[in-house]
């Protein structure tokens, strides 16, 4: 069997999932009372037949997607740094922090200045569970877990507290809105400056992991860790770059999200930003170029999530409901399916 | 013994595919009760399918079993236990966190089975001592030596009762006095009436202690059963080959092959330039090295080793004797407390794996389908891992040029392969091995550390490792040979060095003495 | 010494449904499943029981709705697992997100919103005999028991080996007539079994209500009970009340200290206390050699 039929049995086997989840997800929602059809169409309409929809789905998806790179990277390398949010946040926070204390500055300072703490946050939420996993093998999935609770309440803490918006009164505590000068792009979040981020991240991150030693080794090192120890690599400095790699780009992403569209950190913003930045990482099977291409479709979902109050009268959590569902089923095999495939599949 | 009596096992028509392959072709066999029977053929025969069918592990495609002449539920593990058929695993089946007690007993019978822990410690005692195994029942199957662990595995398998044990490969594993042991215990249980199925690859194992020799290849029967006292060994061991590889082996390596009576080396010692030998130059020598205590394997203790250019020097020793260690000291991936290592002049001690790499160290590693390979990964990639690791971890590579080049090795290797980007574990393990040998033999190796390298092989491929050893050797290179198979040991190398609880304690040049060799494994006085 | 009363309460309170849900953590673990999803099954379990009691009035049937539906999550997830061969690292990860979706659905589906629910009654309180501690349920006594005849089980009987051995070495449960796949199906099961109860204790053991995402990390902190407790039920058990101990003393400490040290701070407490716990076993167990281990279950 060729690479390519592979390839193509594998994006079968992806779209098959994803139809079982949505299928899953239609059952809860008749279940409980709500029309399926009708979501579906909703989601559809609200994420890009509406006027503005593939801009606004573009908006989500652009953020995530880098978010996503970064997942992948970890994953690729075996380890499940589940903390993408935890990273997300810290990267926002740090770098609210430093757009803060440099206000007023020129904007070429207090730019390059705040994406460089933002990505440095990240890497540092995303260096000790790494220092851990790879020195005391403590489990990297727990410690990233506890990293996104924590990463919350610190949140919570610098919204309400440090960088509290003074003349904020709602609910949800949040930092200032930023001047504009500091602003990459207005509130709808689509601006050359964004898209040219995420293009050159998309550029690196295809080149890292396919075009260098570092990107093929981590690669082989994930798969099977044992036999590249044996060849000799350093798993310390494969595995600590791939989770700093993978911080520091969720800390890019919360950046993005402070400079760009919300313009501001606010207690518990995006908060599904993490979970869906590794289903997107999973369902792309952690190829950089298939990640741009189902961010956009999970970008529409997040943009759709906003319309479907309004549209079909269904909570935002429906789209939590079909992320995880999709999630639970990513990663099966085979098995079952692969057996419907090849029954339905007609004789040659 | 009657033409009525029903035999213990009677297998008709059995039938077993995995995927493509054949496993069992059609297999037609009986066994009579209470005499020691041994299967034997080479490795990819169907002789390990053969056991996991009767014992009820596989599921046979087609075909019926009969135990004692009542007809057996086909892949029924339950079914198989209660008519009284038991198997002993090659690489044991105990979880290595239970004690020998918790080992005994999680088999012992359905239910909920709630014990005391003196009530399970008690029986546990009463049952070792019936079959006269010395093991305090307290201690983890993990800390126990090889051949205890096999006794803990057959004492398990005989809780119940059994009728009919099956052991597959259980001298494997075992030095030489081991064996003896082990096949007076078989012995015994023959005395009691049991059935005993042997799976073995040795046929001088097979003359001393099998009753009936029976030879499968490529999933049939081709002989047998045949009473061994009725057997030609010549002809068995013919058979055991077939004639596709026959041809290709010399006659000193077909007895190695099939454990006629051991190779002496004498021919060893000739085959390769000899003149290399007597230099004073050395592509790897060791000298007073030890390593930090490790709770897996016994550490090195002051070893010393010397390997010169074009010499195989073989290391014999009962597995976990501190083997594993030695490669991983080599290679730079255990941490050496004391002494120092030379790689062709040049003291590598601190040096990490992969200048030692660049030095002209390769491994061929213990563990194939682990250590040695990823079996998901593409074909280009497992080979090309060396190469990547002596570059800059951030800079450029051009995959398709690597691709090219792995499909150029593999071709000259004589991989069968459809493409280089399959994965790894597409392949047969003789294949597979090809694809390390590939990687590890190339211009600018000066020692190969090659860890049984030909575990699980069949005749063909081993035969094809071993050409491949000697060829490295032919050309200047030191061959280091960690094996647990003395045929093998006997047979390639030039000099053999004993390994027994992290030192080297004997050293050894042809004409070899098994019997001196299997003394030194155990530690017995010399 | 009412002081010391009131601890002890509030320890037990918080600690009792983290025990319940780390014993079905356990018993997974020991049958070789890495048991992410029981955050999900816990709040099944949890919206379960409220709903079941506004619904039907009765805490018995809220607490069989709960058992049900909790075990059909654990089924549904060991489908996934076993029979799909999904990873089931990512697996557990999903069926959380459903089980915090879905109740979060349900609610909104019921109520019209997002708002907390209140019951108008909880568990069965153990009552004045009690003293200062009549105010708990009576899942609280029970969980000493249960933790004691989960030791049994899993410890002392053979159908715990043979569940131990299907986790630590499937040919060798194949080989003595075990199915491993079916042992796994009893174990998670079970585990649902105990995850209703915990979840139950969570929303209804004190005060009687459910609020959107109320496990809150629970359900992970359990199976980091499970690894620091090395999947043994007792030492498990043990961890489980030492995370909640640090949560209840963290909000001690606030009402010694007011506001000098940010609430948020403490609030993580039992965090730190979890990374703390998972980072002394994994340094127990090997260390860095740990780090190329387990590898098997990360090649999905």
């Amino acid at each position: 069997m060729s690479g390519i039929s592979i390839r193509a049995g594998a994006v079968v086997r992806t779209l098959a999932f994803i139809v079982v989840a949505l299928a899953l997800c239609g059952i809860v929602f008749e279940l409980a009372g709500y029309s399926a059809l009708l979501m579906l169409e909703s989601v559809v309409e609200g994420a890009f037949l509406r006027t503005g929809g593939w801009a606004q789905s573009l908006r989500w998806a652009l953020p995530l997607f880098i978010t996503a790179t970064g997942v992948a990277i970890s994953f690729r390398c075996g380890f499940f740094n589940i903390g993408a949010q935890g990273q997300f946040y810290v990267g926002a926070i740090c770098a609210a922090f430093v757009a803060d204390v440099l206000g007023g500055a020129p904007a070429a300072l207090v730019l390059p200045m705040t994406f460089l703490a933002g990505m440095a946050g990240g890497a540092l939420w995303a260096l000790w569970p790494g220092y851990l996993r790879l020195r005391s093998g403590t489990d990297e999935v727990i410690t990233t877990l506890m990293g996104n609770f924590i990463a919350a309440l610190a949140l919570v803490y610098v919204t309400s507290g440090p960088l509290k918006d003074p003349s904020g009164t709602g609910q949800q505590a949040a930092s200032p809105l930023l001047p504009a000068v500091y602003r990459i792009s207005d509130s709808q979040g689509i601006s050359p400056a964004i898209i040219g981020i995420a293009a050159a991240v998309a550029l690196a991150m295809w080149v890292l992991v396919n075009r260098t030693p570092f990107g093929m080794l981590a690669s082989l090192a994930g798969r099977n860790p044992t036999m590249v120890r044996f060849q000799g690599a350093r798993l310390w400095t494969l595995g600590l770059s791939s989770f700093l790699i993978s911080g520091g780009l969720a800390g890019l992403a919360g950046t993005i999200e402070l400079l760009g569209p919300t313009g501001r950190i606010a207690s518990g913003f995006l908060p599904g930003h993490g979970f869906t930045a590794v289903l997107i990482a999973l369902v792309a099977n952690l190829s950089v170029l298939a990640t741009a291409v189902v961010s956009m479709f999970f970008g529409g979902l997040a943009s759709a999530a906003l319309y479907l109050p309004i549209l079909a009268g269904l909570p935002a959590a429906a789209i939590d409901i079909f992320n995880a569902s999709v999630a639970l089923f990513i990663t099966a095999k085979s098995g079952l399916l692969d057996r419907l495939l090849r029954a339905a599949r007609l004789p040659t | 013994m009657t033409d009525a009596d029903p035999p213990a096992l009677h297998c008709r028509g059995i039938r077993v595919t995995y995927g493509e392959v054949t496993a069992l072709a059609d297999l037609e066999i009986a066994f009579a009760r209470g005499a020691i029977h041994a299967v034997v053929g080479q490795n990819g025969a169907g002789k390990t399918t053969f056991a996991r069918v009767a014992a009820g592990l596989v599921r046979p495609d087609a075909g019926s079993l009969a135990i004692d002449g009542h007809a057996l539920r086909l892949g029924r593990v339950a079914g198989a236990r209660a008519a009284g058929v038991e198997l002993v695993h090659q690489s044991f089946a105990l979880p290595p966190s239970f004690t020998v007690a918790e080992a005994l007993e999680f088999g012992a019978g359905a239910g909920i089975g709630v014990y005391s822990r003196r009530r399970l410690l008690q029986r546990c005692r009463e049952r070792l001592a019936a079959l006269d195994l010395d093991v305090d029942p307290r201690r983890r199957i993990r800390d126990l030596p090889v051949e205890v662990q096999q006794g803990v595995e057959i004492a398990r398998a005989l809780v119940t009762d059994a009728r009919l044990l099956i052991l597959d490969e259980p001298t494997a594993v075992l030095p030489p006095a081991g064996i003896e042991a082990l096949f007076e215990r078989i012995r015994r249980l023959k005395r009691h009436g049991v059935t005993v199925i042997l799976i073995l690859h040795k046929l001088r194992e097979v003359m001393a202690v099998a009753d009936t020799i029976s030879v499968l290849r490529g999933g049939r029967l081709v002989a047998g059963p045949v009473p061994c006292d009725q057997a030609d060994e010549r002809r068995i061991a013919e058979l055991i080959v077939g004639q596709s590889a026959a041809g290709s082996v010399s006659a000193d390596d077909a007895r190695a092959l099939v454990g006629a009576a051991p190779v002496r080396g004498a021919a060893a010692r000739d085959t390769s330039a000899s003149a290399a030998l007597d230099s004073h130059e050395s592509v790897l020598e060791l000298a007073d090295v030890s390593t930090a205590k490790d709770p897996e394997e016994p550490p090195l203790d002051r070893v010393s080793l010397l390997v010169r250019p074009g010499e195989i020097v073989g290391v014999a020793g009962v597995q976990g004797n501190g083997q594993r260690t030695l490669v991983q000291a080599i290679a730079g991936l255990a941490g050496i407390t004391g002494g120092d290592i030379h790689l062709g002049g040049t003291r590598v001690s601190r040096l990490s794996p992969v200048s030692r790499r660049a030095l002209g160290l390769r491994v061929i590693p213990f563990e194939r389908n682990s250590e040695g390979l990823s079996l998901t990964s593409a074909l280009w990639e497992n080979w090309s891992v060396r190469e990547l690791l002596q570059k800059p971890l951030f800079s450029f590579v051009d995959p398709s040029a690597l691709r090219l080049r792995c499909d150029e090795a593999l071709r000259t290797w004589g991989v069968r392969y459809a493409s280089a980007t399959q994965n790894a574990g597409a392949l047969s393990g003789g294949n597979a091995q090809k694809v390390i040998l590939a990687r590890e033999i190339d211009e600018d190796a000066r020692l190969i550390v090659a860890a049984q390298p030909a575990r699980g092989l069949d005749i063909g491929a081993t035969a094809f490792v071993w050409s491949a050893l000697r060829e490295a050797a032919g050309r200047g290179c030191g061959v280091l040979l960690i094996s647990s198979d003395l045929d093998e040991l006997f047979d390639i190398s030039h000099r053999l060095v004993v390994m027994l609880s992290g030192r080297v304690v004997a050293e050894f040049v042809p004409p070899y003495d098994i019997g001196a060799v299997g003394r030194a494994m155990t530690g017995a006085s010399m | 010494m009412t002081e010391f009363h009131e601890f002890m309460v509030a320890i037990l309170r918080s600690g009792t449904p983290l025990v319940y849900v780390t014993m079905a953590g356990v018993i997974a673990q020991r049958a070789g499943v890495w048991h992410l999803g029981l955050e999900g099954v816990m709040i099944v379990g949890a919206c379960a029981t409220i709903l079941g009691i506004v619904l039907t009035g009765s805490f018995a049937a809220a607490i069989v709705i709960a058992c049900v539906l909790c075990v059909a999550a654990s089924v549904l997830l060991w489908f996934v697992i076993e029979k799909l061969g999904a990873n089931p690292i990512i697996a557990g990860l999903g069926l959380t997100g459903l089980g915090i979706g879905g109740t979060a659905l349900a609610v909104q589906a019921l109520f019209g919103s997002l708002a907390a629910v209140t019951a108008p009654f909880g568990v069965p309180r153990l009552g004045a005999a009690f003293g200062p501690y009549g105010a708990l349920s009576i899942f609280v006594l029970m969980m000493p028991f249960v933790v004691w005849g989960m030791w049994v089980l899993l410890c002392r009987t053979r159908f715990g080996l043979r569940l131990a051995a299907a986790g630590e070495h499937p040919l060798a449960a194949r080989s003595v007539g075990t199915d491993p796949a079916r042992v796994r199906l009893i174990a998670l099961a079970a585990g649902g079994v105990l995850c209703a109860i915990g979840g139950a204790e969570l929303a209804a053991g004190g005060l009687t209500i459910f609020a959107q995402n109320m496990t809150a990390g629970r359900g992970f902190m359990s199976f980091a009970a499970v690894i620091f407790g090395a999947g043994h039920p007792i030492a498990a058990a043990f961890a489980a009340m030492f995370f909640s101990l640090v949560g209840v003393a963290g909000i001690r400490l606030q009402l010694l200290f007011g506001a000098s040290i940010p609430h948020d701070v403490l609030l993580s407490l039992p965090y730190l206390a979890t990374i703390l716990g998972v980072w002394i076993s994994g340094r127990m167990r090997g260390g860095a050699k740990a780090a190329t281990e387990a590898s098997e279950l990360r090649d999905y």
